[in-house]
């Protein structure tokens, strides 16, 4: 490793006042939305394979080996979620010109329910599954806005949840399971909320002029790391459950982005941006 | 398609590997070789230009003006978008958050925030924006490269008209009709030239058997021979085009210097990061070497389609669904980065003063945000980037109104840009004229 890059990662260092960051891929390409599966058994996320193609990817913890999750996909799948209960696997899949279906998959039975869009441009975003594989959540644009859904595990009885005020995206649902984290437009810009898992009780956790998304509860509930453009760029930051005590964990001139928390809840692991290459990294926090 | 050969590149690990080029159907631009129709640099009278190279940087698929550099934020709800905004380095311009690196860089180029044109989708609003002319009546008007090329001719190894991009530009199947030379003929089409987003660089019309090496080519009936075992299967005017391909790979394969232009291993590893890993960034550097190697004219497309998350399809900036996630995760990211490392580059090397820089899409995007909280094609109103040649910079020319719906400044149109390109590229009115291309174009005036 050169000096240049030795100085970059020990300023990060500082920043987490944790060990040093570790790479965990190396390939560079564009990757979204890492989580965690079973604990940490492995870690899924999606690859920018090619100019035409996301891919499901799933990380081996123990030995760090790369598979692609559907070796066979035949166009870009993204956007994966698990139960905790390790029942359930979602995520989003183009089926035609601006089209995407979201998929509902019991992982033991291989039972799939599939939920088509409607015609026309049309498609899911973040689908998000409770703890208990009870229900899960789901952003889908109509209406002039773009609300966070409510469906059962067979994707049926879909209710609204977020009043199709402005775009609502990103559930994610408390360890508990009684609060879900969103991201909405509401109030003018990007920002965190909570609301009870059918809807009610809204409230405003944070407040910048400038996004701040991708709100993820720590695995205690007490903490959310999410992701906000207020210093400059997109860099992780870490509050309260209740949205006090913002406080900043990493800083670097290149992107910070997609935080998701280790099960220990002791780590993160984010996509940075390093020299103009994309890769996943996990994150060790201070105390 | 036929897959007849390779050459060793390096991968930017430094790790020899073999590069596997495969030829397509493309039919490039002739390398002036007696009999192909086009002049070569001892025929041409060259205008004098004030640009001697032109980029078109052509953001296909249409960027929304009011999420990037035409942010609206007094506007109400319905048209606003969730973006804050960012003071740009121009006194009392903002650009929306997404694009902080193009906003600390505005004093390097003028932006134009009134343009309009007349069609409405992608295959001829991309031809309109390429020709500055409608599709219909044919024949179809050419390229703005292809009036360059014809005017300046043959210059050095290189074809005079580039288009960056991993195939024919187009929406769904069908390609935009002023993807080329238009009613002036296939021999001023661009030659076709991509890159991947580590750099390597696919030339669809050049291939080499499996067992031949660049280097080791020295006869060039031997060449043709081998080529000769290739069955035939083309019909005739297209065995023509083809034999021009043939014609023009054999000259770039083979000449050292033109080789060169297109090896991006010879970059830094630190100017390759500037541009980041991404098809456009290494696109836009290859742009960078195009113009050191005094290339006419060179569009550098940040797509080959206009489609965005549709299968097959490269990731382009037609965001009718999603598009404020698109932009925040991926596009304006992508552009930010690899654009300003190209202006800083130009900049800092000393070309800028002899190039013509040209950002812009086919038309904005609507201004009201539709049922799917995205927006949809917005040709009354949109934005361009234009430095170098001697032109002002740091300036805002024109203005659209609170919504972004319409100019309230003069518009400016496809046809003005053309023209105003023509003009800094040496082609004067009188050569316009005797081209008979661009009829009724002005100059922005503007600009100057």
């Amino acid at each position: 490793m050169n000096c240049f890059k030795s100085l970059l990662l020990g300023l990060w260092c500082m920043t987490l006042q944790g060990a040093e960051p570790i790479q965990l891929t190396d390939d560079g390409r564009m990757k979204f939305t890492p989580v965690f599966v079973d604990g940490d058994l492995s870690l899924s996320y999606v690859d920018f394979e090619n100019p035409k193609v996301f891919r499901l990817k799933s990380i081996d913890w123990k030995t760090r080996e790369v598979r692609v999750i559907h070796e066979a996909a035949p166009a870009p799948e993204f956007d994966p979620a698990y139960s905790a209960d390790g029942n359930y696997f979602s995520f989003l899949r183009a089926t035609g010109g601006l089209q995407v279906s979201l998929v509902i998959r019991h992982r033991k039975s291989k039972e799939e329910v599939v939920i088509a869009p409607e015609s026309g441009f049309s498609g899911y975003r973040t689908p998000a599954i409770a703890p208990d594989s009870s229900e899960m959540l789901f952003s889908f644009a109509n209406n002039f806005g773009q609300d966070i859904f409510r469906v059962d595990m067979k994707g049926g009885g879909r209710t609204a949840l977020t009043g199709a005020k402005g775009i609502n995206v990103w559930p994610s649902y408390s360890p508990d399971g009684t609060k879900v984290l969103f991201t909405s437009t509401r109030d003018g810009n990007y920002e965190l909320y909570e609301m009870k898992p059918d809807g009610s009780d809204i409230k405003r956790l944070t407040d910048s002029p400038y996004q701040d998304i991708r709100g993820q509860y720590s695995p205690d509930g007490k903490r959310i790391a999410f992701v906000s453009h207020r210093d400059g760029n997109a860099e992780i930051y870490l509050c309260n459950a209740d949205g006090t005590n913002v406080r900043r964990i990493t800083n670097h001139e290149e992107r910070d982005d997609y935080p998701t928390w280790h099960p220990d809840g002791k780590h993160l692991v984010c996509v940075a941006e390093r020299e103009g290459s994309h890769d996943l990294y996990l994150l060790t926090l201070g105390d | 398609m036929l897959n007849i050969g390779s050459f060793k590149t390096k991968t930017c690990s430094g790790i020899g590997r073999r590069s596997f080029l495969q030829m397509s159907g493309a039919i490039p631009f002739g390398l002036g070789m007696s009999g192909l129709g086009m002049a070569t640099e001892d025929e041409v009278d060259h205008a004098i230009a004030k640009a001697k190279s032109v980029v078109f940087v052509f953001l296909w698929g249409a960027p929304s003006h009011l999420d990037t550099c035409d942010p609206k934020p007094d506007a109400n709800s319905e048209f606003r978008g969730p973006f804050g905004v960012i003071p740009t380095k121009t006194p009392g311009v903002h650009f929306t958050e997404l694009l902080p690196r193009l906003a600390q860089r505005s004093d390097k180029y003028t932006l134009i925030r009134s343009h309009i044109q007349s069609a409405p989708g992608h295959p001829d609003g991309g031809t309109v924006a390429l020709s500055g002319f409608e599709e219909n009546p044919k024949p179809v008007k050419p390229n703005f490269g292809s009036i360059i090329a014809r005017q300046r001719g043959f210059r050095g190894k290189l074809p005079p008209f580039f288009s960056i991009a991993n195939g024919v530009v187009m929406d769904g199947g069908r390609r935009i009709e002023a993807y080329g030379g238009g009613e002036m003929g296939a021999v001023y089409d661009p030659f076709m030239v991509g890159a991947s987003e580590t750099g390597e660089v696919n030339i669809p019309a050049l291939a080499l058997m499996d067992d031949v090496h660049p280097l080791r080519i020295t006869d060039r009936r031997q060449l043709l021979q081998q080529l000769d075992s290739v069955p035939r299967t083309l019909e005739k005017s297209k065995f023509r085009d083809w034999n021009r391909t043939y014609q023009q790979a054999y000259g770039l394969i083979t000449d050292p210097t033109a080789r060169q232009a297109f090896d991006l291993t010879r970059e830094s590893g630190k100017t390759r990061q500037r541009y980041g890993q991404s098809v456009f960034g290494q696109s836009a550097l290859l742009a960078r070497r195009l113009v050191e190697a005094e290339v006419p004219y060179i569009q550098l497309n940040y797509s080959r389609h206009v489609e965005a998350i549709t299968p097959g399809f490269e990731f382009g900036w037609d965001t009718h669904l999603y598009n404020f996630s698109l932009l925040q995760d991926q596009h304006c990211p992508v552009f930010d980065r690899a654009f300003s490392a190209f202006l800083d580059d130009i900049y800092d090397r000393g070309l800028i003063d002899d190039t013509l820089i040209v950002c812009m899409g086919e038309f904005g995007r609507t201004p009201r945000i539709n049922v799917r909280a995205a927006r949809d094609h917005w040709p009354q109103c949109y934005f361009s980037m234009w430095a170098g040649a001697g032109l002002q910079t740091g300036r805002v020319i024109g203005e659209s109104d609170k919504n972004g719906e319409h100019p309230i400044t003069r518009p400016i149109t496809p046809l003005m840009v053309g023209t105003t390109i023509a003009e800094l590229a040496g082609v004067d009115s009188q050569a316009r004229a005797e081209m008979r291309v661009l009829d009724g174009g002005r100059v922005i005036d503007e600009l100057f």
